[in-house]
């Protein structure tokens, strides 16, 4: 289906935000021959004690759609740097970033919101679920923000499909860490983003049950065909992912 | 995302906010029980005049004067068939006891057949007016007590004597609040007669009241009052009310009263507020990750402020609306806490608008408060969800001017609808603004002195109190102000009304009269002189006066020129028009000052002298020709000069005084004024009373303390308010002391398991909130006596005292009340086993 009578279903139905369309339509990049993610000599500095610490260095990363990758390096050589300026959560320095199609390390915080609302999803290290809120509510949220009709019944889909369909209405601290990783990714994949971006997503659980979450992760991805960019220090993970990029002090080491 | 999809997220917010719902709700709910309370009792009252219309007013139109009614006012009501009239003639005069000797002054009313047209006399045994013939009265109980006597006693009125056949309990048209120089007594119109207190000179008030037939329509009573404006004959010197006008000039009054309690009431929801902001602020500073994460899934930071404003919308409908309810209440624990502040059988409705309109200000009080805290949101970078140092982000500008502005018009159209008036909701807000920068400054000043104290020199019990005192902290500053403005309006009004009490009840200045003496004759003053001289009076003066209606101002009809200024009783510039006029002659007292003009400049003609304020409402000026009626001869005096006078030196000043022989041949009366010890006044008003019935003394001490009275019963209102204001700071004392304990957890778990007992350790805390406290009475008293110190000497003119122990004596009780709430605020925090809150 041509992409911009997709546009006009999705919006005809409800389920497509206006206004991310006419975001598009500012900023038209045909998405089917363009990386899902792109920098050009990507600086960041942060001030660290009257000086400023550069991060990351002129990095340059294509990512094509469809691919997954792996960001590997040692501690404190600007992975998670690298990964939330793709994201749109962080402002470079100086260079380009481009996400979708589009370049968004100029644009405001309210068009990045609206970039990573229609484009992206994420999971943590560390959950980053809502506390106050079940495990379908925390799938919900997403949905609700896009305006998803039949949001609830989607949610209990995505709860079943990450083997939660018993836990809906359990909240984060009633569940284990594997089950709220499995609830984070069912919110992640609830808009179905073209890009989910993992930082360390199996860092705060034991290998049996990291594992679990990995290949629930590359279940998910192969189905919908999401791009997939997974900060990890693990080799093992970052063997099984189609790329590496290798970072040390902020600059690509290797990539491969 | 859709409107109920926020909503249902705003309510899942609510899931973990039972602490923090707890101290909002306290806070703000009290503030809206005082704006509900306030608007349900005006309006409770205001309903029942309405309701009670006829009875208050006594008839379904009145006609009053200062002169006899119109005799025309009969052929009048012969339009309306089947109407009933009946009349009452109401004065101020003595009544002394034989048996006792005592005298007292009383407001003495000789009622017509069929008095009351409406409601009822209670009488004790019970009776009727028209019962008690022309020999017999009935008398308010304190005046039973105050002569020492009792039913079947004998009482001389002028020169009659009375059997006291009944006592008054209660009557028609009585409000507990209005001021009245004596007990009541009830006499026919024949008694009356008999007093031989009617003739000229009397200062009686006459009023013809009418029952209209029945199944006379509203409009028509209000076409038949026109009438009589129109067509009797000095008809703009006569007061015609109907019923349905419902007592304009009470229910106006009610209003200033309502507008003065309501920004009272309204400083208490301010301040609940204030509270809110705070509570939010902690909120949005706890719920910062989740605010990243929001962010990074896609929410704009607009869109996270809408969701946790519409939960806090939520909260503060609901505590809004628990306030709102409990302050309906308020008019029916009235008749508990000022039981004689309305008529026995004055009915108090249910007011449930005052539910709606409670609830409205307080949600639209909390979000003004609540909005700039909210404005964090913007400054959360969704990089936090990565790292927990990602720098905040900046602001829009637009939000940080916005933010600030948002409370201001928040409290300004707030107290405009409390209010109904601009400028005094400019000024209101102005005000706060302006003692809440102050009192901010002092605060800050007061924790920086805390942080420069060496601790070394402090005993053990004072150095964990001065250090908390000296810790960063805004909410600790803001819970500081809170309770500062507390305690700023409520001691600013007791201070304000203390000074005034006590003036009103201090002597008189030394050279003022006592007493003044109304009604005498002017073949009468010698006999008073002489009594006088024997009770050790001094400062004996009288001076004639003359009583006139003013008809025309440079040939311009009095009722042209009323019915351009248009108003009642209550508005000035009408009254002086069509009131009686009291003119005098003489030599000017000191106490007048000449501003324009030359006392008497021109022998060919009569003229006047004017007082500046008087001149100003009646329109004249020097030259103007004033036509006067006095007792039906027409004089005309023509103004020479303007003049000032010092009306609180007590002496005997007029605002017109004749020219020496221009009114000589008028009659008059005397009003004397003398200076006699306050143990000498009794004694002299007893032999008075005895000798010379018709002779009327006013003694100035006792009306000053009547007026206290009434200033104490008017100020309860307010010291009720202020009690609530009070309360509010010291909830959110009280919620400030809770968070903080709450993080100060791990610190208490620590001290315990190091072997410090638990009385120990609530000693020092209790020493931090007395401290607090202590902060907050000391600047809110301080400001409390300068406010009351300049607006005693510039605006009251009742001299410039500064209260040097005020903000001591309020930094002392505010130190104690916050020890003791935050005490209970810690309970929890206290109570927790050491190994609990250790293992996290």
């Amino acid at each position: 289906m041509d992409a911009n009578l997709a546009h006009l279903v999705l919006l005809a139905s409800g389920h497509l935000d206006p206004r991310v369309v006419a975001l598009r339509e500012l900023r038209e990049i045909p998405m089917s021959t363009s990386p899902a993610i792109a920098t050009v000599r990507l600086v960041k500095r942060l001030p660290s004690g009257g000086d400023m610490l550069t991060i990351l260095d002129e990095v340059d990363v294509e990512i094509r759609q469809g691919e997954s990758v792996a960001i590997v390096g040692p501690s404190g050589s600007g992975k998670s740097t690298l990964l939330g300026l793709m994201a749109g959560l962080d402002r470079p320095t100086s260079g380009e970033v481009w996400l979708a199609g589009r370049r968004i390390d100029r644009m405001s915080e309210d068009e990045l919101s609206l970039v990573r609302r229609e484009h992206v999803g994420f999971v943590f290290q560390s959950f980053q679920l809502l506390g106050n809120l079940t495990a379908l509510e925390n799938v919900l949220v997403p949905l609700e923000l896009a305006g998803h009709g039949g949001a609830r019944d989607r949610a209990r889909s995505l709860l079943s499909e990450v083997g939660l369909a018993e836990r809906t209405h359990h909240y984060p601290s009633q569940l284990s860490g594997g089950e709220q990783q499995r609830v984070a990714l069912a919110r992640a994949f609830a808009t179905e983003p073209a890009i989910l971006f993992a930082d360390e997503p199996t860092g705060n659980l034991d290998g049996t049950t990291g594992a679990a979450i990995l290949a629930l992760i590359a279940d998910l991805r192969a189905r919908r065909g999401t791009t997939l960019v997974l900060v990890t220090h693990d080799r093992e993970i970052a063997g099984s992912m189609d790329r590496r990029i290798a970072l040390r002090g902020g600059r690509i080491e290797a990539s491969s | 995302m859709r409107v109920a999809d926020g909503f249902a997220f705003a309510l899942r917010e609510s899931r973990g906010a039972r602490g923090r719902l707890f101290f909002f709700a306290v806070s703000l709910a009290l503030g809206v029980a005082a704006i509900t309370g306030v608007a349900a009792l005006v309006g409770a009252i205001d309903d029942g005049i309405r309701g009670k219309a006829r009875e208050l007013l006594g008839a379904d139109v009145a006609v009053a004067s200062r002169r006899a009614i119109p005799d025309e006012l009969d052929a009048l009501i012969a339009a309306m068939p089947g109407a009933r009239r009946t009349d009452v003639l109401d004065l101020s005069t003595m009544a002394r006891s034989e048996s006792s000797g005592k005298s007292r002054l009383v407001e003495l009313a000789g009622a017509g057949s069929g008095y009351p047209l409406f409601g009822s006399v209670e009488l004790d045994p019970p009776s009727s007016v028209d019962a008690l013939g022309p020999d017999r009265a009935a008398v308010g109980p304190e005046l039973l007590r105050d002569l020492g006597i009792g039913i079947g006693d004998r009482l001389a009125i002028g020169d009659a004597q009375f059997e006291i056949a009944a006592v008054v309990r209660d009557e028609p048209g009585r409000l507990g609040a209005a001021f009245q120089a004596g007990p009541r007594v009830f006499v026919t119109l024949e008694g009356l007669a008999r007093t031989g207190l009617t003739g000229f000179g009397s200062r009686i008030r006459y009023r013809a009241l009418l029952q209209a037939p029945a199944g006379f329509a509203a409009h028509e009573l209000d076409a038949f009052a026109r009438r009589l404006e129109d067509e009797l004959p000095g008809a703009v010197y006569l007061k015609v009310e109907t019923a349905s006008e419902s007592q304009p000039t009470i229910r106006r009054s009610l209003e200033r009263v309502e507008r003065y309690l309501a920004l009272a009431a309204l400083l208490s929801l301010v301040l609940g507020g204030v509270g809110v902001a705070q509570i939010v602020r902690a909120w949005v500073a706890s719920r910062t990750q989740a605010v990243a994460v929001l962010r990074a899934i896609g929410f704009r930071p607009r869109e996270v402020l809408f969701l946790f404003a519409l939960h806090v919308a939520i909260l503060a409908f609901l505590a809004s609306l628990v306030g709102a309810i409990a302050g309906t209440f308020l008019p029916f624990a009235l008749p508990a806490i000022a039981p004689d502040l309305l008529p026995k059988d004055f009915e108090l409705a249910w007011e449930p608008w005052a539910i709606v309109r409670g609830a409205l200000l307080g949600v639209a009080i909390a979000l003004a408060f609540a909005i700039p805290p909210l404005t964090a949101v913007w400054q959360v970078s969704p990089a936090r969800v990565l790292r927990s140092d990602a720098e905040p982000l900046p602001p829009p500008r637009m939000v940080s001017i916005g933010a600030g502005a948002f409370i201001a018009i928040g409290i300004l159209l707030s107290a405009w609808a409390q209010a109904r008036s601009f400028p005094l909701a400019a000024a209101f807000t102005g005000g706060l603004g302006v003692a809440a920068l102050l009192l901010g400054l002092g605060a800050r000043g007061l924790t920086f002195l805390a942080a420069w104290t060496p601790r070394e020199r402090l005993p053990a019990w004072l150095v964990h109190g001065v250090a908390a005192l000296a810790r960063p902290g805004a909410g600790t500053r803001g819970a500081v102000v809170a309770l500062g403005l507390a305690v700023l309006a409520v001691t600013s009004v007791a201070l304000v009304e203390r000074r005034l009490v006590e003036r009103l009840r201090s002597d008189l200045p030394a050279d003022a009269p006592s007493v003044f003496l109304l009604d005498v004759q002017p073949d009468q003053w010698s006999g008073v002189e002489s009594l006088l001289a024997r009770h050790g009076a001094r400062n004996i003066r009288a001076v004639p006066v003359v009583t006139a209606r003013l008809s025309a101002v440079d040939g311009v009809d009095v009722t042209q020129l009323s019915a351009e200024k248009g108003g009642d009783d209550l508005e000035r510039p009408r009254w002086v028009l069509t009131r009686e006029q009291r003119i005098t002659w003489g030599e000017l007292s000191a106490d007048n000052r000449i501003v324009d003009g030359a006392l008497w400049s021109d022998p060919s003609r009569a003229e006047v002298s004017l007082e500046e304020g008087f001149a100003r409402d009646l329109g004249a000026k020097v030259g103007s020709v004033l036509s006067f009626d006095v007792q039906g001869i027409a004089v005309q005096l023509v103004v020479s000069s303007i003049r000032t006078v010092e009306w609180d030196s007590f002496a005997i000043n007029f605002f017109l005084v004749a020219e020496p022989g221009a009114l000589d041949d008028a009659p008059h009366a005397l009003l004397g004024a003398a200076r006699i010890d306050a143990e000498s006044e009794g004694p002299f008003q007893d032999e008075l009373a005895r000798t010379l019935s018709n002779v009327t003394p006013i003694r100035v001490r006792t009306i000053l303390e009547k007026v206290a009275e009434v200033l104490q019963k008017l100020s309860l209102g307010v010291r009720l308010l202020g009690g609530f204001t009070i309360a509010v700071g010291l909830a959110i004392l009280a919620g400030v002391a809770a968070t903080a304990a709450m993080h100060r957890g791990r610190e208490v778990a620590l001290l315990k398991a190091l072997g410090v007992r638990r009385v120990t350790i609530a000693g020092l805390f209790a020493t931090e909130f007395a401290l607090f406290g202590f902060v907050a009475g000391f600047v809110g008293g301080t400001a409390a006596a300068v406010i009351a110190w300049q607006f005693l000497g510039r605006v009251t003119d009742l001299g410039a005292v500064f209260t040097w122990w005020a903000p001591l004596a309020a930094g002392a009780g505010t130190a104690v009340l916050s020890a003791a709430c935050g005490l209970l605020a810690s309970a929890r925090a206290l109570a927790a086993r050491p190994i609990e809150t250790l293992r996290g």
